[in-house]
């Protein structure tokens, strides 16, 4: 027993923490990239001109459509077969960002469609700007109706960076699978990096809830999913 | 480009044929994921603390760890260590299952929940026993306001479905693999593998949709 | 009495949507202390009217003067400048449904007028308190009856310190019992000698109140008049037919 844990201390937390170190790198920035893609295609397909409601239609058809897998797979193994090169780490957050994009942007969607509008009439009729309408009132109210959704595309992105080990790039899953191999610890070690993920995610989704309580306000409701 | 199409054209046949592993994927998981999720739903709704918090935490295991971890711990670890002998198509409906359980039970949850209390009330007052209640009166109706939801899981394990490969089944995405590695059009070749999905989560969603439209009981608010 | 120039006035509005003409021109004057009441059958353009006196919806034609200056709608200071002094009270009030009661009110203060906030909150204070609500600052939309959210979106307009109020059926999404709430606010403003023109049809309520009453129909006003006269003694047949019709309704909710 106390070997055991001796072997996990020297052996396996160093290479895990480097693993979660870079399962944070890809999703830090694919989760900001995908939460501004999602806001132009949503933004898009609520006030874009016919064209670009289309062309926001049609991303958001692949990029939900696609398994994440297959995308990833386009990104990595596909373009440099038209001359484009991808190192797996960009292959992966360029692949999550495409994707998380397209999901963040039906919540964004709703989120504008759920304000009715005449709460931009109603501060027009009191002298408001469109600009001044739009920070104090569009915006206030789109961020309420669209966190749940946008939290909960974060909790599914920070699990689906476990795919970025299918393109090679070696983070959380990659080592634990590497280690695995190496040690034949199979259970064990998989167990460590599950229960990693399950506390990830758990500290996220604490801290989204708290988010949602901080802004909460009657009336809107909080769809718990 | 025309290249491409043509390898296409050679060996569509053969991706398809990771079809059927695809949808018996998809298929029993989904039915294995039904039948769970019912049992839990109504354990977290219907049965006692101790109940509601087993099944709390399942939910929260079930959809915090990654599935292809979920894979692997199952596969790798779990079978191993208690020296069983499952196939992989056999082990990745089992995870798929177990995973959308989680996500089914909360689905059914939400419409039991949904359902206006006197409904039940209603059903006691003509004398039914509770199970009665639910057999009868609340699951009918729970069930029907399911489907949207179900719609969604659909799509999911779908695409989910696709990682079932990194275990070695040959499925879809599987066998766009083997061709793309033999004839080097990885990029068509998997444009087309997306587009598979893309139909299969079509044709599913609107079959279900279907189904909404016959079993809705009219007058019926959603 | 010496020439008096309104404090506002509508001349010759257009407005088409698609092809439908819902406006005919439309003129009408309302001098300080005016109430002015419009009726009219449903669609007949009451609505669009006035969201176009409010450049909520943009006019085909016509003008506003308010204090006889013209409103130029392109230059959008003039524009905001113009509506803080033209009060809009909604049909379905229209609250914003992320702020509490107070912070409804005080919003203009703040983002439009610039108050201080201490000070903007002492005057949405006072607005709340004068429509009754002086316990309900706190409550979001969701949490307030229609009455109580007509009466803070009127507080809400009123903060601006308007100089015209326009309301467009205030009290037709309100539960009977709640009209008269309402009613009693409207009537406070009315002592103290604010310029309306209401929309309503609360022929009862309105022929208490108005100076004049504005029969309008098919984007056009067909008739206008003194209360008693509009709705006893109107001389177009479609006026009268409307007018017994409304009469005979109000009796029967009563
Ligand atoms: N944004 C719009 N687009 C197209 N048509 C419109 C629009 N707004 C109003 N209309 C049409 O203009 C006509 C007049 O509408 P308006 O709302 O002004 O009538 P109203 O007199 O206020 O009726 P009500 O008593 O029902 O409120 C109606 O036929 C309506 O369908
Ligand atoms: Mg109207």
């Amino acid at each position: 027993m106390i070997e055991e844990l001796l072997f996990i201390r020297q052996e396996v937390a160093p290479e895990l923490i480097a693993g979660l170190w870079m399962s944070i790198q890809l999703i830090i920035p694919s989760a900001v990239c995908g939460l501004l893609i999602g806001i132009v295609i949503g933004t898009l397909r609520v006030y874009g001109s016919p064209g670009l409601k289309g062309f926001a239609g049609i991303y958001v058809l692949f990029f939900r459509g696609f398994p994440l897998l297959v995308q990833l797979y386009l990104w990595y193994f596909g373009l440099p077969r038209i001359g484009i090169y991808l190192s797996p780490f960009a292959a992966s957050v360029i692949g999550f960002s495409l994707c998380s994009g397209a999901y963040q942007s039906e919540y964004i969607r709703g989120a504008l469609q759920s304000i009715r509008k005449g709460q931009l009439l109603a501060a027009y009729s009191i002298g408001f700007s469109h600009t001044r309408a739009i920070f104090s009132i569009l915006l206030p109210q789109a961020v309420r109706r669209a966190l749940p959704g946008c939290g909960n595309e974060l909790i599914y992105l920070i699990k689906y960076s476990s795919l970025a080990y299918m393109v090679t790039c070696i983070e959380l899953t990659g080592k634990g699978s590497i280690l695995a191999n190496f040690h034949f610890k199979y259970l064990e070690i998989f167990i460590i990096v599950g229960a990693i993920y399950l506390l990830l995610v758990s500290v996220v989704s604490v801290g989204l809830n708290y988010l949602e309580d901080r802004i909460a306000v009657p009336g809107f409701d909080r769809p718990k999913i | 480009m025309p290249e491409g199409i043509i390898v296409i054209g050679e060996n569509l046949s053969y991706i398809l044929g990771g079809l059927w592993v695809t949808v018996a994927v998809v298929g029993g998981a989904l039915s294995m994921g039904l039948g769970l999720g019912l049992l839990l739903a109504l354990g977290q709704v219907y049965g006692n603390r101790l109940l509601q918090r087993i099944v709390g935490v399942y939910v929260w295991f079930f959809r915090g760890i990654p599935l292809l971890v979920l894979l692997f711990i199952f596969y790798f670890g779990l079978l191993s260590a208690l020296e069983i002998d499952l196939s992989p198509f056999t082990v990745s409906i089992v995870v798929l299952g177990l995973i959308s359980s989680a996500y089914q039970s909360q689905i059914i949850r939400g419409a039991i929940l949904s359902l206006p209390e006197g409904q039940f009330k209603a059903a006691r007052s003509l004398g039914m026993s509770d199970t009665r209640a639910i057999l009868f009166i609340i699951l009918p109706q729970a069930l029907r306001l399911s489907i949207p939801g179900w719609a969604n899981e659909y799509t999911i394990i779908m695409k989910d479905s696709a990682v079932t490969y990194a275990l070695g089944v040959t499925e879809i995405l599987a066998r766009s693999r083997h061709v793309a590695e033999r004839t080097y059009q990885h990029f068509w070749i998997y444009i087309l593998a997306g587009c598979i999905f893309l139909v299969l989560t079509y044709i599913g969603t609107k079959l279900l949709q279907r189904l909404e439209e016959k079993v809705r009981i009219s007058g019926y608010a959603h | 009495m010496a020439e008096k120039v309104p404090v506002l006035s509508v001349q010759d509005v257009h407005k088409q949507f698609g092809d439908t003409p819902v406006l005919n021109g439309v003129s009408l004057d309302l001098f300080r202390g005016d109430i002015k009441v419009v009726i009219g059958p449903s669609g007949g353009g009451k609505s669009t009217l006035l969201h176009c006196i409010n450049f909520l919806v943009k006019m085909d034609a016509g003008n506003i003067y308010l204090n006889d200056t013209r409103i130029d709608q392109s230059r959008k200071r003039e524009l905001y400048a113009y509506r803080q002094k033209v009060g809009m009270i909604f049909q379905d009030f229209n609250l914003f449904d992320h702020l509490d009661a107070l912070h409804n009110v005080m919003i203009g203060l703040v983002q439009v007028r610039k108050l201080p906030r201490s000070e903007a909150r002492q005057r949405a204070e006072a607005e709340l308190e004068r429509v009754g609500l002086k316990d309900h600052m706190a409550k979001y939309p969701a949490e307030l009856s229609g009455g109580q959210k007509q009466r803070v979106s009127i507080a809400r307009a009123l903060a601006m310190e308007p100089e015209v109020m326009l309301l467009d059926e205030p009290t037709s999404a309100l539960d009977p019992e709640l009209i008269g709430e309402v009613h009693e606010v409207i009537r406070a403003m009315a002592a103290l000698g604010m310029t309306m023109l209401l929309v309503t049809h609360e022929i009862g309520f309105a022929s208490t109140l108005a100076k004049e009453i504005y029969f309008m129909d098919g984007g056009r006003i067909l008739e206008q008049g003194p209360p008693q006269k509009i709705l006893f003694d109107a001389e177009q047949a479609r006026t009268r037919e409307f007018c017994s019709k409304i009469g005979r309704l109000n009796e029967n909710s009563d």
